[in-house]
């Protein structure tokens, strides 16, 4: 799947985005534990970043499949 | 509901027109505020997930709708660098009665900034002031004027900047920037190596290594490295972790995934996040001209439509009925037109549009010529006409910019070559009645139009340099300014000007070798060899 970082955590991971592969479809924990383990940085945003996936905001059910675009969406601050 | 939404790094019009028959039209812009937690700021840099911040708006919208009934709605919101003063957001809400679209739009302006994938990425220092004089109005004005220095603040006083434009870079060579541009990202924005080599531990006193692990250029591949370990590493690879050395592969015996390093040199190897420049840093300011460097330096940055200085509309006159076409054999009386080449050429730095025409030496004739034209001409930011300056009696070019509509600001100049300039201006377009001869041209070119092309574009005026005289300038005193052509050369590191030798204002054999032109003040001459002079560069080689 592809991963898209957006503002500040553009600095933790030093990229706009990344692919991540997985066979299966995972949960949101899988999903932060690959993110964690290639960017540990991440750790301190965890709490207040939403994760979307194809473009809608998830919830705690939503798993994420191989073809899916998923973003990391920091506090918004737009307007 | 109607939905209408964009996100686009382009200005916001001020007018946006509401749908027809509607009772409510209701409008909010918001606007960036001069200061961003207490500190003064030029501007905000916006950055979007535009996929998902155009569903959310929609999603928004329609949500909100079902509670406060309205009809149309309309999104714009502002991306990239938004200056202060200017507005980020647009959002125009059409109802059968007020009360829903107030309610709509104030809610929706509520959950935008909650939900909506838009983010202020950086405020962006405010810049001093730009030194560019004021606009001044001037008095009923002297039509002659007895410097150059004079006719160079008339110039400056009358020029107004052209509105600016967003291009894609491919199309923004020689085109005056107009925003400052700052990087919006470290540059480069990870540590990487700078070596082929191996990455150890910077203070790793081991002799043996374990290879663990190989990064290649557009590898990304974070790991803490223990003592003992080391880590292949292309040059420009992002380094795994902070605290790091690279050893270059010359320095190392390598075994299979054993690696020996004597202990020898410690250079890190290492450019450090940053290094060249850090996030928020102006990387070309607003009035420098859009060179091969600077480009690349945009497309590095990512700023992809920067706003900058539009093409020039340059509409271009010859005069004369002695003037014939350089592939034609002159009759007695008649000379060949260089005036035409001479100006496109001499244009050539400034990305324009030309239009060129010669006009009949008979005022009524050539007016007829120039109705037939008037398009051209009435979207020209620039005219030039050439010859027809002087007082003679069929020099017609100061009524016939007069006819055009242009308020003459000067029509002499006590400037030698180049006495008949006139120069003229109505509301943002700007004239000039260039004497005929081409030595004349060349100077009123450099001393006078290019000042109106700078101050069009919002770059900086050409100024005078420093030069040393490389022989003695053999002329009686004169009483009028000259500008002198000259050749520049450089000799002893030291910049040296030769003064030409010139008969007439007509002198083309001279002016194909001036790359310079040299500034005697009125009774000045003769001027030793090696004295200090100014000059005006008359070629775009000295750079920017």
């Amino acid at each position: 799947m592809r991963v898209l970082f957006f503002a500040q955590l553009q600095d933790v991971t030093g990229c706009a985005a990344m692919e991540l592969a997985s066979s299966c479809p995972i949960d949101r924990e899988k999903l932060w534990a690959n993110l964690l383990q290639k960017f540990p940085g991440l750790q301190a945003h965890r709490g207040n970043v939403r994760l979307a996936r194809n473009w809608e905001y998830t919830d705690a059910a939503t798993l994420f499949n191989d073809a899916d675009e998923v973003a990391l969406i920091p506090p918004v601050s737009g307007g | 509901m109607e939905i209408e939404i964009q996100l686009t790094p382009s200005p916001i019009v001020e007018k946006i027109s509401p749908p027809s028959g509607l009772g409510a039209w209701v409008e909010f812009r918001g606007v960036v505020r001069a200061e961003e937690n207490g500190a003064p700021i030029a501007a905000l840099a916006y950055e979007a997930y535009s996929e998902m911040a155009g569903r959310e708006i929609r999603r928004l919208l329609e949500n909100i709708c079902e509670r406060h009934p309205c009809l149309a709605a309309r999104v714009i919101h502002r991306l990239g660098v938004v200056p202060v003063g200017e507005a980020a957001i647009y959002v125009g809400v059409a109802s059968r009665h007020r009360a829903e679209a107030f309610a709509l739009l104030g809610e929706f302006m509520d959950r935008l900034k909650q939900d909506v994938p838009i983010w202020k990425r950086r405020a962006l220092e405010a810049v001093p002031p730009s030194s560019k004089p004021n606009q001044t109005t001037l008095r009923t004005p002297p039509p002659h004027i007895q410097s150059l220095d004079e006719a160079i603040e008339k110039i400056q006083a009358r020029c107004h900047l052209l509105p600016a434009e967003r291009v894609p870079l491919a199309e923004a060579f020689g085109r005056v920037l107009r925003e400052t541009v700052c990087a919006t990202e470290d540059l480069p924005p990870f540590d990487c190596s700078t070596r082929d080599g191996f990455a150890i531990l910077a203070d790793d006193p081991s002799e043996l290594f374990q290879l663990v692990d190989t990064i290649h250029a557009a590898g990304w591949q974070p790991r803490q490295l223990k003592s003992g370990e080391a880590v292949r590493m292309a040059t420009g690879a992002p380094l795994p972790c902070g605290g790091l050395r690279v050893v270059m592969q010359e320095n190392v015996e390598r075994h299979g995934d054993l690696i020996k390093i004597p202990k020898s040199g410690s250079a890190p190897n290492v450019r450090l996040r940053g290094a060249e420049v850090k996030a928020g840093a102006t990387l070309v300011p607003a009035g420098a001209r859009l060179d091969a460097g600077r480009l690349a330096l945009l497309a590095t940055a990512g700023c992809v439509q920067p706003l900058v200085s539009p093409r020039l509309r340059v509409a271009h006159f010859t005069t004369g009925d002695e003037i014939i076409p350089p592939d034609e054999t002159p009759q007695p009386g008649q000379i060949r037109d260089c005036n035409s080449l001479l100006i496109r050429n001499l244009l050539q730095p400034w990305p324009c549009e030309i239009f060129q025409a010669h006009l009949p030496e008979n005022f009524a004739r050539a007016k007829q010529e120039i109705e037939s034209r008037k398009t051209e001409i009435e979207r020209a930011d620039l005219v030039l006409v050439s010859g027809g300056a002087s007082v003679g009696e069929k020099d017609f070019t100061r009524p016939l910019l007069e006819w055009l509509g242009f308020e003459i600001v000067f029509s002499q100049v006590n400037l030698r070559p180049g006495k008949p300039l006139i120069f003229g201006v109505t509301g943002s377009r700007v004239a000039f009645g260039l004497p005929g001869n081409p030595l004349s041209h060349f100077v009123c070119f450099y001393s006078a139009v290019a000042i109106a092309l700078a101050c069009l574009k919002g770059e900086s005026a050409p100024a005078f340099l420093r030069g040393r005289l490389a022989t003695q300038l053999d002329e009686p005193p004169c009483p009028r300014e000259t500008l002198w052509p000259a050749k520049l050369e450089y000799f002893g590191g030291e910049i040296r000007l030769q003064p030409l030798v010139w008969s007439s204002s007509g002198d083309v054999i001279c002016f194909a070798a001036a790359n310079a032109l040299l500034h005697v003040p009125a009774n000045q001459s003769p001027i030793a060899a090696g004295a200090e002079v100014d000059f005006l560069p008359a070629t775009s080689i000295l750079g920017k």
